[in-house]
């Protein structure tokens, strides 16, 4: 036992030995090191880390951040929380990381802000998780400023659907939702927003995956008789449902979240009972720095940017990038959380998400000046709980597959969020 | 060095909080030959009855009754313990490969319980608000996290301890004589179906003092921290360490989540730039060769059990049981 602890001690000595090696070398061409836990051992987990890693390239061609080359450590969560909570330790406390891009599930990125980074005051930055309980945490004060997404969380559609039922001028809706963290979030989110505007909630129903039949729940979503139907579902389980919801006397005024918004489900269901169909999606924003993104992705990797997170990815590790530049050299995680705020003001200088615009940042930072950052989801702006907004769109279909029939601007998106609390 | 020794905290941490669900699953299998295929399902009742009982008052759901926190983590054992005699009254009549499938089921079920019953569990989001106790005077950094691993420790050594009596005691020999031969055993008068049952009670408290450890030093639970892959990583540690022997269900915790969290760690620091974006798929790799290459070298694991022949102590090597 002696022996083997012997044994065990010159593992860990000739380890930590080759592990300050590395850093000593490094620390002569000044190296910053930023973590990255992100599921890449997940096929959609993929493209997301090589678009951060992209990001970070660009930054070093840039000449760097903070007066530094930046240094991505890439971790894989594995989609697992105990994997992902450790490989943020380790990175806080071995790599000395003061900024974290990650995780992609809420699952992962709720323990790794609550037991690693809000403790350690780093900051975090995530390009994909969605959950509301984020929000929550964030009005305790638990995220101590530290938390940011570049995802727009379900509000936004839950928001424009509500706008869509005003307009329309329906005066009682029914809700039918899909039974996982999204659909109980968007479900609730979208009752809410009806109460305020309101618009009487006749009866919210859970939807479970692969049943046979929903008759038992469209019997009682139908039971208040509603004018309209609000459904965040997919495509499989809404197509069920809105058969049976037709075939059962169910209005065809229907408004559905963006997940609807599938060739399967108006071909299954049938064009003419959809045409009072109105749906919502959050949008790309009309703007060039969106589909300079496009062009500048396809351009690098060869082909269009079409999984989901990316275009997020490209904007958490940029916008994190950017407040450590305003930071300077050898801040800390919470004063470049402080300066999230410095590189997204609308009243500062606008500058394109590339190698160009980011050397212009440094410019304007430098200068004392403040830095409205135009990136590939748009004109990135958190509010006080590190939660973004997005531009919307509505949408019906038509024989094409479907058509846009407005565009909400983000102004008035955030105008219209703000008019409901 | 500090950011070393804060890491090797969280990290020790972590492997003794699994060391304990290891210990527990011993007693079940090792001990008992008891097939526990849902070990998650009572790790998971221990952490959200923990976090439930223990946790400050949330709007959307039960919960937040902001009890004593050692209360509240006996709460969650009981919980574990409570449904580990439902699930035994039902199933333990069940042998091997059979209770394997049930336990597994009654795993599949609890996640997605959890997952469904907002007003429960907060559905699909997970427990959060639980404040971490005496938080209020130790902070949540270094210090904190220091003493909440002598805290863990002292549960490991207690837990190791009570199961060293436990398997040396007249009860333990008839766990095994139940385990080798139920028939024999019933010859003797003895009631294997109880013993089972208490054996899987006993177990699965420990295993819910592990999940209610672990929800305590995460400050949350979610349906995805107890997907069947965790029942998998404790098997794993238990074959690897040595099915039947306590110092080796330990070992094999701390050298399985060792290889899990090092062989990450090594990969990011030491694979070339254009591999990283893999190294996740590789490590994968590396954690199954671990593994494959005990079960293939070493089946007995690697502290294999010794059988106590008589109260004297006498130890033996067993090689293989099967």
């Amino acid at each position: 036992m002696k022996k083997q602890a012997k044994h065990l001690a010159l593992a860990f000595g000739l380890v930590t030995g080759i592990a300050s090696y590395g850093t000593a070398a490094l620390a002569q061409d000044c190296t910053t090191k930023i973590g990255a836990v992100l599921p890449t051992s997940v096929d959609w987990g993929k493209p997301i880390a090589a678009t951060a890693q992209y990001v970070v390239d660009l930054v070093n061609e840039a000449g760097g951040a903070a007066g530094c080359k930046i240094e991505m450590v890439l971790r894989d969560s594995q989609v697992d929380p105990k994997v992902g909570v450790d490989a943020a330790k380790a990175l806080v406390d071995l790599d000395g990381v003061q900024v974290l891009l990650g995780a992609v599930s809420s699952g992962v990125s709720m323990p790794i802000l609550t037991s690693v980074t809000a403790p350690a005051g780093v900051m975090q930055m995530s390009c994909c998780s969605s959950s509301t309980a984020f929000t929550g945490l964030a009005k305790d004060g638990k995220t101590k400023g530290l938390w940011f997404r570049t995802f727009a969380t379900s509000g936004v559609q839950a928001a424009v659907g509500a706008m869509v039922a005003r307009d329309q001028g329906y005066k009682s809706v029914a809700i039918m939702y899909k039974n996982d963290d999204w659909g109980q979030d968007i479900g609730k989110l979208i009752a809410g927003d009806f109460e305020a505007l309101g618009i009487k909630v006749t009866a919210s129903v859970a939807l479970n995956d692969g049943q046979a039949s929903y008759r038992a729940e469209v019997t009682e979503a139908l039971k208040g008789q509603p004018e309209a139907l609000y459904m965040a579902l997919y495509p499989k389980e809404g197509t069920a449902a809105v058969r049976e919801w037709l075939s059962l006397g169910g209005t065809q005024n229907m408004i559905v979240a963006n997940s609807l918004k599938s060739d399967e489900f108006r071909d299954n269901v049938g064009l003419k009972y959809l045409g009072k169909l109105i749906g919502t999606d959050t949008a790309s924003p009309r703007s060039n720095s969106a589909s300079a993104f496009v062009d500048q992705y396809t351009a690098h990797f060869g082909k269009a940017p079409s999984g989901p997170g990316l275009a997020n990815s490209y904007d958490a590790t940029m916008i994190a990038l950017m407040a450590m530049e305003a930071a300077g050299k050898g801040a800390d995680g919470a004063k470049v959380a402080s300066m999230v705020s410095k590189v997204t003001d609308a009243s500062g200088t606008p500058v394109t998400a590339d190698v160009a615009g980011f050397k212009k940042a440094k410019d304007v930072l430098a200068g004392g000046g403040s830095v409205f950052y135009q990136g590939a989801t748009g004109n990135v702006r958190f509010d006080a709980n590190g939660d973004v907004s997005a531009p919307a769109v509505t949408w019906g279909f038509s024989d094409a597959g479907n058509k846009e029939l407005s565009f909400i601007s983000l102004t008035d998106v955030d105008a219209f969020i703000a008019s409901l609390k | 060095m500090i950011g070393l020794i804060s890491y090797l905290i969280f990290f020790t941490t972590v492997a003794a909080i699994l060391s304990i669900a290891v210990l527990g699953l011993n007693l079940q299998w090792g001990n008992s030959g008891l097939f526990n295929g849902g070990v998650v399902a009572f790790f998971g009742a221990g952490a959200y009855g923990t976090l439930i009982l223990g946790g400050t008052p949330q709007s959307a759901h039960l919960g937040g009754y902001e009890l004593f926190y050692p209360l509240a983590l006996l709460g969650g054992m009981c919980a574990a313990g409570l449904m580990a005699w439902i699930v035994g009254k039902l199933t333990i009549r069940l042998r091997h490969d059979y209770l394997a499938i049930a336990t597994f089921g009654v795993a599949v079920a609890f996640e997605n319980l959890m997952r469904n019953a907002e007003a429960l569990a907060g559905g699909a989001q997970g427990l959060r608000g639980f404040e971490r106790p005496l938080h209020a005077w130790l902070g949540d950094g270094f210090t904190y996290n220091a003493i909440f691993l002598v805290f863990v420790l002292i549960l490991l050594i207690a837990t190791y301890k009570f199961l060293e009596v436990l398997i040396r005691s007249p009860f333990g020999r008839l766990l095994r004589a139940i385990r080798e031969d139920e028939t024999a055993a019933q010859s003797l008068g003895k009631d294997p179906a109880k013993i089972r049952l208490t054996s899987l009670i006993i177990g699965s408290v420990i295993i819910g003092l592990s999940g209610g450890l672990y929800a305590t030093f995460y400050a949350f639970i979610s349906p995805q921290d107890i997907l069947p892959i965790l029942t998998f990583q404790i098997w794993a540690m238990l074959i690897v360490g040595g099915a039947g022997n306590n110092r080796g269900a330990v070992a094999g915790a701390f050298l399985i989540w060792g290889a899990w969290t090092a062989s990450g760690w090594g990969l990011s620091r030491f694979a070339p730039l254009e591999m990283q974006l893999y190294t996740g798929s590789i490590q994968f790799i590396l954690i199954g060769l671990v593994i494959v290459g005990m079960l293939l070298w070493r089946p007995q694991g690697l502290f294999p059990e010794k059988l106590v022949v008589s109260q004297s102590g006498r130890t033996k090597h067993v090689k293989n049981r099967e």
